[in-house]
């Protein structure tokens, strides 16, 4: 598996959740070392090389954001992710402002944390520029900017083959909602609708309608994934 | 400014009728003190010339006319009134004796009291107070006074009268101006944080000046309100901080064993479609809990860094981007519009969630079939933004109601929805100044978004950036 040997650094202090983290995490391949508290936290953060770190907003003793901020100012650069229960808008924009990569709210689907994880994951390893992206036999030329299936040209408007390219750059992983719409809208909040849902129904009827297999996978109550049938 | 705020002022105008109640009091005054010492003066001339009078009378009664003629002569030559003047005159109006040459000619009919014009006078000589007797035989006797004093006094006390009048208008004039403002002052910086709070927060406080006057009472009293109201307000976010927390960490719980078991293989099919139905279940009540969470944050204290320029045009944009699948799939034409750039100084999440809302309202409760079209327009007075469809609309009497949360109309109770989304965009609205409107659309609703125009100093930065 592409995870293994990839430690994280859970940082929770519910006993439940903490445990549903970790063996989630663990049963996609992750290392996991689990810390209670703020201190614990802090000085595991320090310690050891991890490839990601998940920190609850809120702690006992050295407080998540606290934590995060005395992590930064030792220069370890480890990607966070916040785990918030606050469901308060300001509090993302001060999350990431303390130096978070990431935030999610509590509660989260554990398929959303796993992305957002792996997105994490992948945020150092190096990018390579690509000009053509593809998946069975899905072609994206991103120099075009258009799209074709087995041979076939298949018209998109603009922001339908953003959302394709963004789910094919992520083939193989579950992209929730909230981070297609980040990547694709700039936005940063969770529109109470089916809208997305609907605006990708649209885009997998032009791709999936009338071929042999389908690419566009919904994932209940997260997202969605492009996936080539093995 | 402040000028137009005095001007305007209820202080300046109960000024103005205390003004007027005393000026009318003290010419009032003026006017008896005057008129009581002008004819004290008088009746003292008068009084004076009565006496003279007696005197001749009593001259003729004792001596007959050759002794009156006397008399005067002897009075003419040795004058005991100032500036005194005697006619004696015969039945017929010829002068018998006196330092009058002829008969006045405002007295020739005349017995009793009257004034005439000096004869012969220096220019500005004073008149004559006199009073003209008539005797057994029918001669007449004129006993007359220059009045020359009383005139000047009474010169005197108009002058005074009149000096002081003016004194005493212009130092109300200046005194109520000047109490007016700095009432006004104090009413403009009550006024100044009441729009400050209503803005950006209860962190702000009415200056108290240290005078202990009323004016600090007030100011202390408010802002002891203010200070109870932001407590009560940081207790009730302290209380929803530890619900949402509380609350949403046994949700996460709920929700992890929901998901776990949904991904558990050996699973019937008939028990995944129920679990993955509790999973949309639980994520809806969240995401109606988050909605409400998100409404009183905006609505509490609003947002921390909303305040960058933000163009509704290019949000309008995304917004029907998002929304055009959705509206395909009902069969409506989903069409937006704009005159150019339009700037407001927000948040581009809310605003994009507000429109969002609007626009979703728009396709779910609109015809079927039907146009929903999104304008934006810039003009002098700022930018609106319009989202009008033509469904069967809001009745007039219902529209004030739906801005409260969870209202839902009756004939829409069965589409999806919670009731929430037009609070948020009131909310949204509020936090960034902005005027609802609700018009009919004849058919259809129109709802209409108005921003205040963007302060200089933003539009300024964005010209830069």
């Amino acid at each position: 598996m592409i995870n293994a040997r990839r430690r994280i650094l859970v940082v929770e202090d519910d006993p439940e959740t903490a445990a549903q983290l970790v063996d989630s995490l663990s049963g996609n391949g992750y290392r996991v070392d689990l810390a209670a508290d703020g201190d614990d936290g802090l000085s595991r953060g320090r310690s050891a090389d991890y490839a990601v770190m998940t920190i609850d907003r809120m702690l006992p003793g050295l407080d998540g954001l606290a934590l995060i901020q005395r992590l930064r100012e030792e220069g370890v650069a480890t990607p966070a992710l916040i785990l918030s229960a606050l469901g308060d808008i300001d509090d993302r924009v001060r999350g990431l402002r303390a130096g978070g990569d990431d935030y999610l709210v509590k509660p989260f689907a554990f398929a959303e944390l796993l992305a957002r994880v792996d997105a994490l994951t992948r945020r150092s390893s190096t990018v390579i520029k690509e000009t053509l992206l593809r998946v069975g036999d899905l072609e994206l030329d991103l120099v075009s900017r258009t799209a074709n299936r087995g041979g076939r040209r298949i018209e998109l408007l603009p922001r339908e083959f953003q959302v394709l390219e963004y789910l094919v750059r992520n083939q193989g992983q579950v992209v929730p909602r909230a981070m297609l719409l980040q990547h694709v809208w700039d936005l940063h909040f969770d529109p109470t609708t089916n809208v997305i849902d609907v605006y990708v129904g649209r885009v997998r009827r032009k791709i999936d309608d009338s071929q042999a297999y389908p690419l566009i996978h919904t994932v209940r109550g997260v997202g969605f994934c492009v996936r080539a049938p093995c | 400014m402040l000028l137009a705020k005095t001007l305007r002022s209820t202080t300046l105008r109960l000024a103005l009728l205390a003004i007027a109640i005393f000026g009318a009091a003290v010419i009032a005054l003026f006017a008896y003190v005057y008129w009581s010492t002008a004819s004290f003066v008088r009746s003292r001339a008068d009084r004076a010339i009565a006496a003279e009078q007696a005197v001749l009378l009593r001259a003729y009664a004792d001596a007959g006319r050759d002794g009156l003629i006397a008399a005067i002569a002897q009075r003419v030559a040795e004058p005991r009134l100032v500036g005194g003047q005697y006619l004696f005159a015969d039945a017929a109006g010829a002068r018998l004796a006196g330092n009058l040459s002829a008969w006045p000619p405002a007295l020739v009919t005349a017995n009793g009291w009257g004034s005439f014009d000096a004869p012969a006078p220096p220019a500005g000589a004073p008149p004559v107070r006199a009073t003209v007797a008539t005797l057994g035989d029918g001669s007449r006797l004129l006993v007359g006074e220059a009045v020359d004093d009383l005139d000047a006094f009474a010169r005197k006390i108009e002058t005074a009268l009149l000096l002081s009048i003016a004194l005493i208008f212009v130092l109300a004039g200046v005194a109520s101006v000047a109490v007016t403002r700095r009432t006004v002052g104090r009413i403009e910086a009550i006024n100044a944080t009441s729009r400050a709070i209503m803005q950006s927060g209860l962190g702000e406080r009415i200056p108290v000046r240290g005078t202990r006057d009323e004016w600090d009472q007030l100011a202390a009293n408010l802002n002891s309100m203010l200070d109870r109201i932001e407590g009560l307000m940081a207790e009730v976010k302290q209380v929803s901080d530890n619900v949402a927390h509380d609350l949403r960490t046994p949700l996460a719980r709920m929700r992890g064993r929901l998901e776990k078991a949904y991904g558990a293989p050996g699973a019937t099919e008939r028990e995944h479609a129920l679990i993955g139905d509790a999973l949309a279940d639980l994520d809806g009540v969240l995401r109606m809990f988050s909605s409400l969470t998100r409404i009183s944050q905006i609505e509490a204290n609003g947002r921390t860094d909303a305040g960058r320029p933000v163009d509704l045009a290019e949000i309008a944009r995304a917004v029907t981007e998002l929304f055009d699948a959705a509206a395909e799939d009902k069969g409506d034409r989903l069409v937006v519009g704009s005159n150019g750039a339009a700037l407001v100084v927000g948040d581009r999440d809310l605003l994009f969630d507000a429109l969002a809302n609007l626009v979703d309202n728009a396709i779910k409760h609109g015809r079927a079939g039907g146009r929903v079209t999104v304008a934006v327009a810039r003009d002098e007075d700022g930018c609106e933004i319009c989202v009008a469809d033509d469904g069967p609309g809001i009745p007039a009497h219902e529209r004030q109601h739906v801005f409260k949360r969870f209202y839902r109309l009756e004939h829409s109770r069965r589409t999806p929805g919670n009731g929430l989304g037009l609070s948020l965009v009131a909310a949204v609205a509020r936090l960034h100044g902005a005027r609802i409107e609700m018009e009919d659309n004849a058919p259809g609703l129109r709802v209409r978004l108005r921003f205040p125009p963007v302060p200089a100093a933003a539009a300024e930065q964005v010209t830069r950036a």
